[in-house]
């Protein structure tokens, strides 16, 4: 057992299993989209997540009719579950960002099969992400004031908040990501059109693949673009995340107003989204029966990337703690006391727990190519990552400058039908992606093979 | 019957492609192409693709016309139009535009890119005669194939046969459309 426990996978272990051909895997990954009945289990998660859809709709509407005082938000703590899930949203968008740009920057080969489950799970995310502010918002059919243009008001946003940049951000954001998959699924579009049988399917994806043909100079454009792409992208998602940091060090409450909150959120994001990751390719790899393409190697190295995470948060925690420990601000002392030993400590070592002591177990190897120990490890994370947006969330306004402005908040059956319906709603996204595009990124991988041949 | 687009030869591996397509050039064809499944090392090369710089510059134009036109639209607005004290601030307070600057100069530039790369190949074109060839069907899967279209100069229907058998050719088709 020790033995298998500390057994690093060899450096010659493939990335791809040697008996995968090109034919093999364009025709596998193809036919998951084209066949024509859907599997069974597709079936049944496809329907617990539209059912969670439909308990969105619902908490929406509700929501629309009675205003936000449905939640629990309240003063002193108005920013309860949305702005908390709004951030855990966006970090699990953002991670798929990171595996996907950031990756393809240093060359990871493990980055060609996983990236589209990525690109997948983050357009998912951030509908979701950013349904939340704007339901969040006392008037959400005003929203569209935060665009700056020209209106018989004559008035313009105040382009100096940071709650504006947020928004600037994650629209560039959504609409960057869109382009960024398309680039990159238009080959595999056109490996599935060339593949279809039925003339509904040849027109639908001919359509989709815009004509792609695969000459050389299609190719070179497309090579191009994505690598610089992907070198904007990486830049692009940090910066988002940590102007949402920035949405809370722009505030003055203790505990928030902290010039670490930036890199902070970027490296929950890190780990919350390299574990989303983990669970969605485990899902596909064993719903799609796609050991071949998805192998050990794969889960090693994305395991490695959430222990990084998990290593860069804890940093970040230490310094959380150290701050008000090493200043003067008594209400930035209380706040943290408070955090840790009063109202919110469960979640508070919980949470630790989770996201830090938890993950050290990937630093052995038999951990991280185990599939359930790391579905386990990952789910935990998630669940972690959303105690830790909660809690700093809500905490740091229960405990405000002025004792008796303190409170605390406590989440109503609609807060819950919420987080339950955005689920549903990443979830429906997701399956449909799984269903109507190719998962996995096919020119890519076919490189891996070949570079794998046998000389 | 339906005028000649061009001959096709489907090959196997992309080394074969490539030293067919090298063969190809030394023979003195220009208007052949190659269709592969993924993109092929050193094949942009041999066949003519059109100019390298031209994305690049064209996102790095996006950038910096992005860049201009959301610092623009944040000064016109704070500045010129709107002018609000914040706390005594400047009214064209750079740091502060810095952020959304910077997005959208990142927005502008992707969308140059996905924009000029379609347009600089040609998509989308949903039709195109090389899809009338059967063996073609491959080419976004596991085969490697090159076409020399019948307005090169030098087509020859017998020699361009001869040529892709001795290039060692898995099938060789004549595309009409």
């Amino acid at each position: 057992m020790a033995m298998t426990l500390t057994n690093e996978l060899p450096p010659e272990a493939p990335v791809v299993a040697p008996d995968v051909t090109l034919t093999s895997l364009s025709e596998e990954v193809s036919n998951r989209v084209l066949m024509e009945r859907a599997p069974r289990w597709w079936g049944v998660g496809f329907g617990i997540s539209f059912a969670l859809l439909m308990v969105l709709i619902i908490q929406l509407a509700w929501l629309f009719i009675n205003g936000i005082g449905v939640w629990g938000v309240e003063i002193p703590v108005a920013w309860g579950f949305a702005i908390a899930e709004y951030v855990w949203w966006i970090a699990l968008a953002s991670g798929g960002t990171i595996v996907s740009a950031l990756f393809f920057l240093t060359r990871s080969p493990w980055r060609s099969a996983t990236n589209r489950i990525a690109e997948s799970m983050l357009l998912s995310a951030a509908p979701c992400a950013g349904l939340m502010p704007i339901m969040h918002l006392g008037r959400p059919g005003l929203f569209y004031w935060l665009f700056p243009y020209s209106n018989v008001m004559g008035v313009w946003p105040q382009m100096r908040s940071p709650l504006l940049w947020d928004f600037v951000c994650l629209l560039c954001y959504i609409l960057m990501s869109t382009m960024y998959y398309y680039a990159g699924i238009l080959p595999d579009l056109a490996t599935v059109r060339d593949l279809a049988k039925t003339r509904s399917k040849q027109i639908l994806y001919g359509i989709l693949a815009l004509g792609w043909r695969g000459s050389v100079a299609e190719w070179r454009n497309q090579r191009v673009v994505y690598a610089i792409m992907s070198a904007i992208m990486a830049p692009m998602v940090i910066s988002v995340h940590s102007v949402v940091g920035l949405d809370y060090a722009g505030g003055l409450t203790p505990g928030w107003h902290d010039t670490q909150f930036p890199p902070y959120f970027f490296f929950g994001a890190v780990i919350s989204g390299t574990a989303v990751i983990i669970m969605l390719t485990i899902l596909v790899r064993w719903g799609y029966s796609l050991q071949k393409v998805l192998t050990e190697y794969h889960f090693n190295a994305m395991a490695k990337v959430m222990l990084v995470g998990s290593l860069m948060l804890c940093y970040a925690y230490v310094w959380e703690a150290f701050g008000p420990l090493y200043g003067s601000d008594v209400a930035d002392k209380t706040e943290s006391y408070q955090r840790m030993f009063g109202f919110t400590a469960p979640l508070f070592w919980s949470e630790k727990i989770l996201t830090v002591v938890v993950p050290q177990l990937l630093w052995f190897p038999l951990v991280r190519r185990s599939q359930l120990l790391l579905f386990l490890i990952s789910g935990g994370i998630i669940v972690g990552m959303w105690q830790e947006r909660f809690m700093f969330t809500t905490a740091s306004l229960e405990h405000n400058y002025m004792p008796s402005y303190w409170g605390h908040f406590y989440p109503t059956l609609w807060d819950w039908a919420a987080l339950a319906g955005t689920i549903g709603l990443f979830l429906t996204m997701f399956f449909l992606f799984l269903r109507f595009a190719p998962i996995i990124s096919l020119a890519e991988v076919r490189e891996i093979i070949e570079q794998e041949k046998p000389k | 019957m339906k005028d000649l687009f061009g001959i096709i030869a489907v090959f196997r591996t992309p080394d074969e492609v490539t030293s067919a397509a090298m063969r190809l050039r030394q023979s003195g064809y220009r208007a052949f192409e190659a269709y592969t499944p993924y993109a092929v090392e050193g094949l942009d090369r041999i066949v003519d693709s059109g100019s390298k710089a031209f994305l690049p510059l064209l996102m790095f134009a996006g950038a910096v016309l992005g860049a201009a036109l959301a610092y623009w639209i944040q000064y016109w607005d704070e500045a010129v139009n709107y002018p609000l004290n914040v706390g005594g601030r400047p009214y064209n307070s750079w740091p502060a535009f810095a952020v959304s600057t910077f997005e959208f100069m990142l927005l502008a530039s992707v969308t140059a890119g996905f924009v000029g790369m379609l347009a600089a190949s040609g998509l989308p074109k949903l039709y195109h005669p090389i899809f009338e060839a059967h063996a073609f069907e491959r080419a976004s899967r596991d085969r490697f194939v090159i076409c020399i279209e019948a307005t090169d100069p030098r087509f020859n229907a017998d020699s361009i046969h001869a040529l892709f058998e001795q290039l060692g050719a898995e099938r060789i088709e004549e595309v009409r459309a």
